[in-house]
C-alpha cells in the first residue's frame, strides 16, 4: 500500500511551515518530503556566503523570491578583517541573474557589492522589490541610481551603515514618477544632500511609505515639511536635529510631530539641542523603539524623555544617560525588551564615569521583559552580575563590554569569574554571550559547563591557557559562532576539538596563539572545514612553530574559494604540503 | 612552542594602556612583529562599529575646539563694503550655515555643487591663502581650514 501522500497535499501542508529551521528539518524527513520541500521554499538565508555555492543554491531551491547572504566575520564590523578579504556579492547575483530571475528581495549583510552589482540587479530581476544592504561597501550612489530608475516595484531600499562612495545626493531624483510603491527608504549612512524637491515628490506619491530613514544632511526644516507630507510614518529617522530655527518654525515643528499618530519608531537625531527635545514629547508614549544612539543628549534631558515613553521596548542609548538616566528608565520603561548602552567616547580613557555598573542593575532589577543587553562600561563587580543573573533568568543575550581590557571587580579586585558564572547558570536561554574585564580559565570552565543553550560567544583579552578553548569546544553543545581576540592559548585544544568545528558555522580567533604548522595539520585533518589564515605577512613563507595573525575557519560545502587575497591562505595554495581539495561541488 | 603568561598579571594596572600596547604585552610568540603598523593606525577597541567612532571623534575635535578656540570669520558679499562676522562653530554644518547666511544676506547662497546663474555661491579661504568652492571638503574639517568667507556673483565660479 503506497502511503506516501500526494505532492499537492504536502505542499499545502508545508506552505503553513514558515521558520526556515522547521523546513530544514522537514526536508531531512524524506526523499520526497526533500524534493517537496525545496520546490515550496521561497525564502532562503545563506548565512556564510562561503559555505555553498550561489549554483547550489539555485539548483536546490527553484522557487526562491527572497534571499539572505551574510559574508564577513562578525569581527569585521571591528575593523578586524583587513580589506580585500572577500564575501563579494556579484557571484551571487550573476547566478541567480541566470537561474532564478523571478528574485524579489535581496538581503545582504557584511558583503562587498558594487555598482555592477547594483546595476545588474536592476537589470535581471523584473519584479525585484526589496533591497537592504547592512554594512556593506563597494558602491557608490551611481548604483542606487540604477536600482531606483530600472525597479518598478520597488518597497524597500535600505542601507544600513554601509560605505558607499558618495557623489552627490541626485540618485534620488532617479526615482520615476511612477513609483508609488515604496513602503521603506533608509538613506541615513550618506553624507550628501539630496536634493529636497525630489524627496518631496517621492514621498507624496508614496501612500505606503511606513519607515524613512534620513540623512544627517537633511535639515530640520526639511524635516517638518516632509513629515507634513507622511503623517502616517510608523519609522522614522530623522536628519540634523540642531539648526537654529525661529520660534513659529519651532511650534510648526510640534505642531506636526503631534500628528505623528503612527510612529513607534524613532532613530536619527543628530546632534540634538536640549532645546529641541521637547519636540518629541508628544510621539514618546507611541514609541516602542528609540535609537539615541548618536543624539548627545545629556541626563537629565534623557530623563524628561524616556519618562514619557513608557511603552518602550527598544532602547539604543550613549552612556551619557548614567546611573540616573537607567534609573528613570527602569522606573518608566516596564516594557523594555533590549538595551543597548554605547560609549560617548572613541577612547578607552574617554568613558564616562557617571556610569557604572549600577545602571543595568537597576534596569534589570525593574524591566521583567529585558531579554536583550549590549553594555559598555569602564567597569564591572562580581556582585552586579550576580543580581542581573538573579533578577533577569530570561536573558538571551547578555553582551558586556568592560572597556578595559583586562579589568577586575572593581571592588574585590578579583576577577569577573563568579560574576559570569552566575549569568550562565541562571539564565538557561541564554544564546547569545560576550564577555569581558579580567577573566581566568575557570570563568570559561562556567561558561562550558552552563551554557548548553548558548550559539553564540565572543571573547577578548581573557583566559589563562589552552583549558579556556578546551572548556568552550567540549561543553557548549549549542555552540554556533565562536569569535575569540586576544587571548593566549595554543594548538592543543584546538587540535583535540577539531571535530567540533564541524557542528559549528564558524569560528574566528586574532592575536591569539595557534601556530601555523597547527593550522596545516587542521586543513589536513578536517577537510569540510575551509582554514583560513589571515595574515598579512605571507603566511605561506612563515615557519611551522610561528603564531599566525588571523584565522578564520568554517564550514562548508563549497570546497576552496577562488576568490582569496594574498594575505589569506589555505592549505589549497601549497596542495603539496598536504592532500588537495580543489574538489568543487 | 611557549606560551607567554606573563601578561596576565601585568595587565592588572592602573593606568590606561593604548591598544597598540595591548599587542606588545600579549606577543605570544616571537617569531613575528605583534605590532605592526597596520595595528597602530587601525582603531578596533573597543569593539564599535565605524560610523559610530568617526561620529564620536568629530565630536571630541568640536568639543575641544569650543574650550579653545572661536570661529569667528569675516563674511563679504561680492559687491558690498561693508562686512559681517559669524561664528562658524554655532552651525552643525553647511546646510544650516547657508541658510543663516542666506537670511543674513538676504538672498540665496548655495554651496558648489548645484550651481546655476541665479544663486550666489559661497566661497573661503583657506589657511594657504586660497579661494576655495564651500562645501567640498567634511564640515570638521572646513572649520579647521577656513579663515574668511566670500559670497560671490554666479558667474565668476
Amino acid at each position: 500500500m503506497d502511503l506516501r501522500l500526494p505532492s499537492k497535499v504536502l505542499e499545502h501542508i508545508f506552505s503553513f511551515v514558515d521558520s526556515n529551521e522547521d523546513r530544514n528539518s522537514v526536508s531531512l524527513v524524506c526523499k520526497s518530503w526533500f524534493e517537496t520541500e525545496r520546490l515550496t521554499r521561497k525564502r532562503v538565508f545563506v548565512r556564510n556566503c562561503y559555505a555553498v555555492t550561489p549554483a547550489a543554491v539555485a539548483r536546490r531551491f527553484p522557487g526562491m523570491r527572497s534571499l539572505t547572504l551574510k559574508g564577513k566575520p562578525h569581527f569585521a564590523d571591528y575593523n578586524l578583517v583587513p580589506d580585500g578579504w572577500g564575501g563579494y556579492a556579484w557571484p551571487w547575483i550573476e547566478a541567480m541573474a541566470e537561474k532564478s530571475p523571478s528574485l524579489e528581495e535581496l538581503r545582504l549583510k557584511r558583503m562587498v557589492v558594487t555598482d555592477e552589482c547594483l546595476e545588474k540587479i536592476a537589470a535581471s530581476f523584473k519584479d525585484f522589490k526589496v533591497l537592504v544592504l547592512t554594512s556593506c561597501e563597494g558602491f557608490s550612489t551611481d548604483g542606487l541610481a540604477a536600482i531606483a530608475v530600472a525597479c518598478r516595484n520597488l518597497t524597500e531600499l535600505e542601507l544600513r551603515e554601509c560605505i558607499v562612495e558618495d557623489l552627490g545626493g541626485d540618485w534620488l531624483s532617479y526615482f520615476p514618477e511612477t513609483l508609488t510603491s515604496l513602503v521603506s527608504l533608509d538613506f541615513s549612512c550618506l553624507d550628501s544632500e539630496v536634493k529636497l524637491s525630489d524627496l518631496e515628490r517621492l514621498v507624496s506619491r508614496s501612500p505606503n511609505l511606513k519607515s524613512l530613514k534620513l540623512n544627517r544632511a537633511v535639515s530640520l526644516d526639511a524635516l517638518g515639511s516632509l513629515l507634513r507630507l507622511a503623517p502616517q510614518l510608523v519609522e522614522l529617522g530623522t536628519g540634523s536635529f540642531s539648526d537654529k530655527l525661529d520660534q513659529e518654525a519651532v511650534s510648526k515643528l510640534a505642531q506636526v510631530f503631534t500628528e505623528l499618530k503612527e510612529l513607534k519608531s524613532l532613530s536619527g537625531l543628530w546632534d540634538v539641542l536640549p532645546e529641541y527635545i521637547p519636540l518629541l514629547y508628544s510621539v514618546c508614549p507611541g514609541l516602542t523603539s528609540l535609537n539615541l544612539s548618536y543624539a548627545t543628549v545629556q541626563m537629565p534631558d534623557l530623563v524628561e524623555l524616556l519618562s514619557r515613553c513608557s511603552n518602550l521596548q527598544k532602547l539604543w542609548v550613549m552612556d551619557l544617560i548614567e546611573d540616573k538616566g537607567l534609573e528613570a528608565v527602569a522606573s518608566s520603561c516596564k516594557e523594555l525588551r533590549e538595551l543597548r548602552v554605547f560609549p560617548s567616547g572613541a577612547d578607552v580613557d574617554e568613558t564616562n564615569v557617571a556610569m557604572t555598573e549600577q545602571g543595568l542593575v537597576s534596569v534589570s532589577e525593574a524591566c521583567p521583559n529585558l531579554e536583550s543587553v549590549l553594555y559598555f562600561c569602564a567597569q564591572f563587580t562580581n556582585a552586579a552580575l550576580a543580581t542581573i543573573a538573579k533578577t533577569r533568568p530570561n536573558l538571551k543575550c547578555f553582551r558586556l563590554c568592560v572597556i578595559e581590557p583586562f579589568a577586575p571587580d572593581h571592588k574585590t579586585h578579583q576577577p569577573l569569574d563568579e560574576g559570569f558564572k552566575a549569568i550562565v547558570e541562571s539564565c538557561k536561554d541564554l544564546q547569545r554571550l560576550s564577555v569581558s574585564g579580567l577573566l581566568t580559565d575557570k570563568a570559561f570552565e562556567y561558561i562550558g559547563t552552563h551554557g548548553k543553550k548558548l550559539r553564540m560567544l565572543s571573547i577578548a583579552f581573557a583566559g589563562d591557557s589552552d583549558l579556556m578553548l578546551h572548556h568552550l569546544l567540549s561543553g557548549c553543545e549549542s555552540l554556533n559562532k565562536l569569535e575569540i581576540r586576544d587571548c593566549p592559548f595554543g594548538d592543543t585544544a584546538l587540535l583535540e576539538n577539531a571535530a567540533k568545528l564541524e557542528t559549528m558555522r564558524s569560528l574566528w580567533m586574532s592575536s591569539c596563539g595557534v601556530s601555523f604548522g597547527a593550522c596545516k595539520l587542521m586543513s589536513e585533518k578536517m577537510p569540510k572545514l575551509n582554514v583560513e589564515v589571515i595574515d598579512e605577512h605571507t603566511p605561506e613563507t612563515r615557519p611551522d612553530s610561528s603564531a599566525v595573525e588571523k584565522i578564520y575557519i568554517y564550514r562548508t560545502l563549497a570546497g576552496p574559494r577562488l576568490d582569496m587575497p594574498e594575505f589569506v591562505w589555505t592549505i589549497h595554495k601549497n596542495p603539496e604540503i598536504g592532500v588537495s581539495h580543489l574538489a568543487i561541488e | 612552542m611557549e606560551i607567554c603568561n606573563s601578561y596576565s598579571s601585568s595587565s592588572v594596572d592602573s593606568t590606561n594602556p593604548s591598544p597598540s600596547e595591548y599587542s606588545v604585552n600579549l606577543s605570544l610568540s616571537l617569531t613575528f612583529p605583534s605590532t605592526s603598523p597596520q595595528r597602530a593606525r587601525k582603531q578596533d577597541w573597543p569593539p564599535i562599529k565605524p560610523r559610530l567612532r568617526d561620529t564620536l571623534k568629530g565630536r571630541r575635535r568640536l568639543l575641544q575646539r569650543d574650550y579653545d578656540t572661536c570661529l569667528f570669520v569675516k563674511v563679504y558679499m561680492e559687491g558690498v563694503p561693508i562686512g559681517r562676522k559669524l561664528d562658524l562653530s554655532t552651525f552643525s554644518g553647511y546646510e544650516s550655515l547657508l541658510e543663516n547666511l542666506s537670511h543674513m544676506f538676504n538672498t540665496s547662497i548655495i554651496c558648489g555643487n548645484h550651481r546655476d546663474r541665479k544663486h550666489h555661491v559661497l566661497t573661503y579661504q583657506d589657511t594657504d591663502g586660497d579661494w576655495m568652492m564651500v562645501g567640498d571638503i567634511p564640515w570638521e574639517m572646513f572649520l579647521e581650514t577656513v579663515r574668511r568667507l566670500k559670497i560671490t556673483k554666479p558667474e565668476r565660479c
